[in-house]
């Protein structure tokens, strides 16, 4: 059955956390524990500029997707929720 | 040159309290592990648990950081608390500068023959799996050979020379000599000297192919021929000193490698670094006599490049506490004079042996031998602390 656009962003985000806490070794941080609307730099979940890169990295990999823009970076790597509408809208290809 | 400190992380736990309870509990069998390449098969390995190396205060700033770079900060860290010299321990609240205005003048010097080779394979990996512009920086930043070296300096807050020494037999041992040098020279009052090795599923494969894995996960290490080997991994640390302390292991005399004349008077027992790691060890059998015992311990940590640290370590307990280690391992198919209990008798004495004035319990000078397949040797002579 199609799922639907609602369901396909949940399922992108679950993705993601899980992505996020296994390919960044966050340790003591489990997917569930990450909110959808959380900062995810700074003060927030706590990424740094080299997790950016690995993020980068990681949209290329897993939804072929080129980040080059570092400007848009900033809005696009905001949160789980942002990053997660982001890949919905121009993802080429889910692995 | 003086042993201040040791730390030590291997497969049977983390810490010189544990290796200790290792040389008396003597050799237990290794885990078996799944390799990929062998299929319905599996292969024993002193493997380190990920519950070793989990130290939540110590690892804090080290998430992105691979099992050898992890084995090694623990190993260093619990090598400057084993000495016991103030100002020197690291501090337990991670935030604050661990060691503080001390760290400058701590060298480290770290000795392996295969560094971060999983690492390296992995990104190797991507590169093959993704293409060249999608591999991951936090791999390759961890695929370095040094980068065990900076994080044992940077998370313990040290400020000296970082060096890291790759030498395919003997790394160890130069990195020893190096040690020697810096100390002479004044540019550290102290070092840190260690040795890490990590198994991996490539190093497993060609252990497989190129040298005979033990049957029964066991390595005996006076059959000489042939031999038998079991994947180990760990790290050993030495904090190292020009003036002993209350502390002290022992003292590091010489460290010899290639051509050198023999200096044989007054050893009281030769450890081996026989492990398997060469198809044929019967080279060890120039430098063993029947007048001195002998000792080898890679039964209870594994087959290494490395493994003369281990061996050294077990060395320089024996010489603290003035206490023989059992071999692991007793099949002495060739009849030496091997180590059999925790107080060996007496030997006949002369060039070599107990001498007649030695007391029992006395354990002098112990040296530590190992060779390359070209028949090259090396030997590091510890002396006991006076």
């Amino acid at each position: 059955m199609q799922k639907t656009e609602a369901q396909q962003l949940a399922q992108i985000r679950k993705d993601l956390k899980e992505m996020l806490v296994r390919d960044l070794s966050l340790e003591d941080i489990k997917p569930e524990d990450i909110k959808d609307n959380e900062i995810l730099f700074g003060n927030g979940l706590g990424l740094d500029s080299l997790d950016a890169v690995e993020i980068v990295v990681l949209l290329q990999r897993n939804y072929g997707l080129e980040v080059k823009d570092m400007e848009k970076g900033k809005e696009i790597f905001y949160s789980i929720d942002t990053l997660a509408r982001y890949i919905q809208e121009n993802r080429k290809n889910v692995s | 040159m003086n042993i201040l400190g040791i730390g030590i992380v291997f497969n049977r736990g983390r810490g010189i309290n544990c290796f200790e309870n290792a040389l008396q509990e003597g050799w237990q069998g290794p885990a078996e592990v799944e390799v990929p390449y062998l299929k319905n098969k599996k292969s024993f390995v002193y493997q380190v648990d990920s519950q070793t190396i989990s130290d939540k205060t110590l690892l804090r700033k080290m998430r992105r950081s691979d099992k050898l770079s992890k084995m090694a900060v623990l190993s260093a860290s619990d090598a400057l608390k084993s000495s016991g010299i103030e100002n020197l321990s690291p501090s337990p609240n991670p935030s604050s500068r661990h060691i503080g205005r001390e760290g400058e003048k701590i060298g480290v010097i770290v000795a392996t023959a295969f560094g971060a080779h999983v690492k390296t394979f992995d990104f190797l990996d991507d590169i093959l799996d993704y293409g060249e512009d999608s591999v991951s920086p936090t791999t390759f930043s961890n695929s370095v050979h040094n980068a065990a070296a900076s994080y044992v300096s940077s998370t313990l807050d040290i400020h000296g020379p970082t060096l890291t020494v790759t030498q395919f037999y003997f790394s160890f041992q130069y990195a020893m000599q190096l040690a020697r040098a810096w100390l002479n020279e004044k540019r550290c009052d102290y070092i840190l000297v260690g040795a890490v090795e990590q198994y991996g599923d490539v190093l497993g494969y060609v252990y497989d192919c190129k040298l005979t894995p033990a049957p029964d996960g066991r390595i005996k290490p006076f059959n000489f021929n042939p031999t038998f080997q079991v994947p180990g991994e760990g790290a050993v640390f030495f904090l190292m000193g020009r003036e002993n302390s209350e502390n002290s292991f022992c003292e590091v005399e010489n460290i010899m490698i290639g051509e050198y004349r023999e200096f044989k008077t007054g050893v009281d027992l030769n450890i081996i670094d026989t492990d398997g790691m060469l198809p044929d060890e019967s080279v060890y059998m120039q430098s063993i006599s029947p007048d001195i015992h002998t000792a080898a311990y890679s039964p209870l940590f594994g087959s290494m490049m490395t493994g003369s640290a281990f061996n050294c370590a077990a060395g320089a307990l024996m010489l603290k506490n003035q206490k023989y280690y059992a071999n692991p391992v007793l099949d002495n198919p060739h009849g030496i004079n091997i180590l059999i209990g925790n107080n060996p008798p007496i030997s006949k004495g002369g060039m070599g042996g107990f001498s007649e004035q030695t007391k029992r319990s006395d354990i002098e000078l112990i040296r530590c031998i190992r060779y390359s397949c070209h028949s090259e040797k090396a030997a590091i002579y510890l002396r006991k602390n006076h």
